[in-house]
């Protein structure tokens, strides 16, 4: 299925992105596995247009590098078996841990769906303080980007895969991030 | 006022004394300066032996492990949960040991039986299958929250009188005499003096220092014990190792989890009232779990905590593990020139029953009275009777709470006070109701060990609001819904660090987002 | 150690969120069902204390999965309570939970005396016998039954022509196309062979055992799950359905809750319109439709439809038909969840459950529900009035037969 940009994680971030590129006329398809926390615009995504897949998970894409540098081609998801969602432009919008955006185990914290770099300190001991209402450290760790929000595979940036939300490294308002995203793939569009 | 007897100290040695003394008459006081159970009683196994475990290495310990379980099954039915347990001899043990632990075990009483390894994996269906040698044993499983708990309200139903959150600062004297002890309000900070022709110090590892005011020594050994809660059962029965007693070899099914432990380092007095789980012990007491049962590798651990044991020194070992597990009753006056002092302590949460006996048997003593020790056969309040048997068609709540109280759910207004406030353990509104009644609740952490609030899978992420709400108004404080929650996080969360990673860590965040994000909550930050 | 967040059903991995307990249509008509996560996962740790934790309320929950479809974290809540409700429940009303469960047998009994069985069970008195004597709801009427089964229509008319193909598919046409409307499966056949394609049958099907599955029959839905995946295996290729709650038990709940290991050929289960799709979107297959086809048309995604995450496939096929105005509208339960509603207690739930979708599709003014669930036809057309449709037959209604054999060279 074709879509102009597809979304990878369906929460706050990745629908107010959704609704800003469906406003602009883009097609966009978002994966949402389960509801979220956070209050987001999902019927306003559904009725601009945007297709919603609820239940389902992104489970890996295929990146290729065609000397430019690297891209997303296409993604899989659970439910779709033998249907890939393809489009021009991606955002990877999946949270932290509750969301499983992130994943730690005792050794360290990936990023689940591509591997993307993340930035984290130390092993579990030090990602929590002692005093439950102080800031924690691991609620800053996330992926890194460029300047574009674009995310990173080895210190190799994704030309068409940006990152918003909760999922991206340092805390940041969500729907700036957001914002953020929408505009730039806008730009590219023009 | 004069008492026959004051007992320091709120753990199970303390308040099984305390129920001894007041089924055979006595005027009692306890004092606790935290609350009931709060702990090596509330941090340990939850095992009762059945003595197995110190079978080759201590057959006196084992043969009194195995008396006081078959008579804890009878009188704290309600307590206790017949498991069964296993010794399993994996690749890398000696199969040699089990011939002659079985030996021992047939000496001090206690039913062992060497099994197939395969009816080992049909009975018990998550131990390590790699086994290659089996014995069950008659271990069974004893919630000690709920076991103290009994103890201390049967204590209070016959007479005795129960303050927790009083420390005991000082002793009165009459000469070498103590006859009464100085106390100060933990919480509000009073002072007040309290006297009784006998004192008995039920403390635990803090007995230490309740006999150093006192004027004499107790050499005791605090060892640390270390242990990891998964978030539900993986083991139906006990799963010991058949070898040498070594870290990290029991696991234990107690009410909806499972238990791994424990370690045994030995640390300063010092450090007994803050002690912490370090990440070593968490990677130590897990990688010997999964020896046990392979699955723990993928179960969700809720949190880590420790206890610290109080063994008197014998000699210098520093693991504290060839220390006996014996019984200590001390009479001050014979061994230290103290009259009106007695020390109580040693043993194990199995033996518990068994010290308050003979503690209070040396009271009766002292104070000429002649009345027989009856807990070997009164049943604890609850344990009456099992009313599981006709609950099929009661709600999941109900039932919970015939779980965690026996028959006292009888005391609980389930009419009215139906609604469900601790999901993941089934509590309602009126069994916290019936806990600020009965059970000396004065906080979040207190109404926990009574009926298991906040110890399911979220730690209270979800519904502590609502509890803390119910507790302060059954309190008759509704101002304080606010502290309680915000003391409450701060508890939860020194067991959740150290296993902060995979769900435990996404549970973190779901709690800082509920509590530590909003506005209002987080003033103190 | 601890490096995979895995475990059965994931039930580790509830942090008790409640998002699930926002979805469930139970919880919000019934005050004595404790919702899925009480009845799942907080349920289970207590069952796997001791099974007298078993709660006789959970015979409330439809199975509809909406609660897996919100859980942010894959807990499989709805996997959990079904399978505690196999282990440990017992069936309420024997005789009634029979009939009902039965498709397969009680279906080939009727067929045969459809013509007296129908009016028999459609008049009054009857159905308040069964209401007060056997539990049967008296405002439900058994589906009809057909007077020749699918089977006896496919093998006398069809069966021959079948092997002129060079392309086939096989069909696993389900109780409900058997026994009560033959019609949705010669739908299928005209379109099949429209696209080039053959059609086969099983040389052996069951009922997918969805009805016994949830009256607590787990032997009987067993030996029935066996049998069908051994026909699979046998077909080789694609299997091909037409109700997706069929496909939906087939594919996950043999694995899921029965324990059967269907690796092998669940990816070989597939719904016509997933196929379809799929086929036509890689071009091996063209469509053409009928220039004077028009209808208003408002798709109802059923709970098992949107569990698989399926109703993109009907849905653009549908809008592929250039004369159909598709209205989607947010996805909600039907209440009827298969056999449940046509027990006597249940029945006023059922209604409450499915009022608000009833409102909004009668709102919708179409000219007919297009669905993929036949239980969710029955609950729709008693309680509205309105035709409901399986897009398969849309798709044949809507089809230029002669168009599409000749874009698909047959």
């Amino acid at each position: 299925m074709k879509f102009d940009v597809v979304i990878i994680g369906g929460g706050l971030a990745g629908l107010t992105a959704g609704v800003e590129l469906q406003k602009k006329g883009l097609r966009c398809a978002a994966v949402a596995e389960g509801l979220t926390l956070n209050e987001c615009p999902r019927e306003e995504f559904i009725k601009l247009g945007g297709t919603l897949f609820p239940g389902d998970s992104v489970i890996g894409g295929h990146i290729v590098d065609d000397g430019d540098g690297k891209s997303l081609e296409w993604v899989e998801t659970r439910n779709l078996v033998g249907t890939r969602l393809e489009a021009p432009y991606y955002i990877l919008s999946t949270g932290k841990f509750f969301s499983r955006g992130l994943v730690s185990n005792m050794e360290g914290i990936t990023e689940p769906v591509f591997g993307c770099d993340v930035e984290y300190a130390g092993g579990p001991s030090e990602w929590t303080v002692q005093e439950f209402f102080d800031d924690q450290p691991f609620e800053k760790f996330g992926v890194t980007t460029d300047a574009e929000s674009r995310v990173k595979i080895g210190g190799k940036v994704i030309g068409n895969l940006y990152a918003a939300g909760e999922i991206l490294a340092g805390r940041q308002d969500i729907v700036t991030t957001a914002q953020k995203v929408a505009e730039q793939i806008i730009g590219r569009k023009k | 006022m004069i008492y026959d007897v004051i007992i320091i100290g709120g753990g199970v040695t303390g308040v099984g004394t305390a129920r001894d003394c007041a089924l055979r008459g006595l005027k009692v006081l306890l004092l606790e300066r935290q609350d009931l159970t709060a702990g090596a009683t509330g941090r340990n196994h939850g095992l009762l032996h059945s003595g197995a475990r110190y079978a080759v290495t201590d057959k006196e310990s084992a043969a009194e492990c195995i008396r006081e379980n078959k008579i804890l099954r009878r009188v704290a039915s309600n307590c206790v949960e017949p498991t069964g347990g296993l010794f399993i001899t994996l690749p890398e043990d000696d199969l040699a040991y089990q011939d002659n632990f079985i030996k021992c075990c047939r000496e001090a009483g206690i039913d062992a039986e060497a099994i197939d390894p395969k009816e080992a994996l049909r009975m018990e269906p998550s131990v390590n299958p790699a086994l290659i040698g089996a014995v069950k044993v008659p271990d069974a499983s004893v919630d000690p929250f709920r076991l103290a708990t009994a103890n201390a309200l049967d204590a209070m139903l016959h007479g005795a009188e129960v303050r927790t959150y009083t420390e005991v600062t000082g002793f009165i004297k009459e000469g070498d005499r103590i006859v009464g002890v100085e106390t100060r309000d933990t919480k509000t900070g009073a002072e007040e003096k309290f006297y009784a022709t006998i004192t008995v110090n039920a403390a635990g590892i803090w007995g230490h220092h309740i006999a150093e005011m006192a004027g004499c020594e107790i050499r005791m050994l605090p060892a640390k014990g270390s242990l990891l809660i998964f978030g539900h059962r993986v083991n139906k029965m006990v799963i010991n190792r058949c070898r040498k007693p070594a870290n990290a070899d029991i696991l234990v099914p107690g009410d909806v989890v499972c238990v791994i432990g424990t370690t045994s380092d030995k640390v300063p007095f010092e450090e007994c009232d803050d002690i912490r789980v370090t990440p070593e012990e968490v990677q130590l007491l897990l990688r010997e779990g999964c020896m046990l049962a392979p699955s723990l590798a993928q179960t969700r651990i809720l949190r880590a905590y420790a206890g610290v044991r109080p063994l008197v020194a014998s000699d210098d070992d520093p693991t504290g593990r060839s220390t006996s597990r014996g019984i200590v009753l001390l009479d001050h006056e014979k061994r230290d020139g103290i009259p009106g002092f007695i020390s109580i302590t040693g043993g194990k949460l199995t033996s518990y029953r068994l010290m308050g006996e003979q503690a209070t048997d040396l009271v009766c003593g002292k104070l000429g009275k002649n009345a027989r020790c009856r807990t070997a056969e009164l049943p604890l309040p609850g344990s009456e009777k099992d009313l599981m048997e006709g609950a099929k068609g009661l709600k999941m709540a109900e039932k919970a709470a015939i779980g965690r109280q026996g028959t006292m759910v009888s005391k609980m207004d389930f009419a009215n006070k139906s609604e469900v406030l601790c999901e993941c353990e089934h509590v309602t509104r009126a069994e916290i109701a019936y806990a600020v009644k009965y059970l000396d609740v004065h906080n979040m952490m207190d109404l926990r060990r009574r009926t298991r609030v906040g110890m399911g899978t979220c730690q209270g992420s979800f519904c502590m609001k609502k509890v803390a709400a119910a507790l302060a108004e059954e309190l008759g404080c509704p101002e304080k819904t606010d502290e309680f929650v915000q003391e409450y996080l701060r508890e939860r969360w020194k067991g959740m660090i150290p296993v902060c990673w995979g769900d435990a860590l996404r549970e973190a965040e779901y709690m800082r987002k509920l509590y530590a994000d909003k506005a209002g909550e987080g003033e103190e930050r | 150690m601890q490096d995979k967040n895995i475990s059965k059903d994931n039930f580790e991995q509830c942090l008790k969120c409640n998002l699930c307990t926002t979805v469930c249509p139970m919880m919000a008509a019934n005050p004595h069902y404790p919702g899925p996560k009480q009845a799942g996962p907080d349920g289970e740790r207590y069952r796997l204390k001791d099974p007298k934790f078993f709660d006789l309320t959970l015979k409330y929950c439809l199975n509809c999965k909406r609660c897996e479809v919100a859980c942010p974290s894959g807990v499989k809540v709805g996997d959990i309570i079904q399978k505690a409700r196999l282990e440990f429940g017992k069936q309420h009303n024997p005789v009634r939970d029979f009939t009902l469960a039965n498709t397969d047998l009680v279906g080939s009994l009727a067929v045969p005396f459809a013509p007296i069985v129908n009016p028999v069970m459609a008049a009054k008195p009857v159905k308040a016998l069964m209401d007060t004597f056997i539990g049967v709801d008296s405002h439900r009427t058994f589906p009809k039954y057909s007077s020749k089964k699918f089977t006896s229509w496919f093998k006398s008319s069809k069966a021959p022509s079948q092997e002129g193909f060079d392309r086939y598919v096989h069909y696993f046409h389900g109780c409900y196309v058997n026994y009560n409307y033959p019609q949705l499966g010669k739908d299928f056949v005209t379109l099949m062979n429209a696209c080039g394609y053959g059609v086969r049958l099983l040389d052996k099907e069951r009922c997918c055992g969805v009805a016994l599955m949830s009256n607590g029959f787990g032997a009987q839905a067993r030996r029935n799950a066996n049998t069908n995946i051994g026909a699979f295996r046998r077909a080789g290729g694609v299997v091909l359905t037409s109700s997706s709650t069929c496909t939906f038990t087939m594919r996950d709940e043999y694995e899921h809750v029965l324990g059967i290991d269907n690796s092998d050929v669940r990816d070989n289960i597939l719904l016509t319109t997933k196929w379809l799709y799929d086929k036509v979107e890689k071009g091996e297959i063209k469509l053409a439709f009928k220039k004077d086809y028009h209808k208003k048309i408002t798709y109802h995604t059923a709970c098992h439809m949107n569990k698989m995450g399926w109703a993109i496939y009907s849905t653009e096929l549908l809008r592929m038909i250039p004369g159909v105005e598709l209205t989607v509208p947010q996805q909600q339960c039907c209440g009827i969840s298969g056999t449940f509603g046509f027990k006597k207690e249940n029945y006023p739930y059922s209604q409450k459950i499915g009022q608000e979708l009833f409102d909004t599709l009668l709102e919708s003014a179409p000219d007919v529900v297009a669905c993929d669930c036949e239980t969710c036809k029955w609950q729709i057309e008693m309680s509205t009035g309105l035709t409901v449709m399986n897009p398969v037959s849309i798709l044949a209604e809507a089809l230029d037969i002669e168009e599409t054999k000749r874009l698909n060279r047959v």
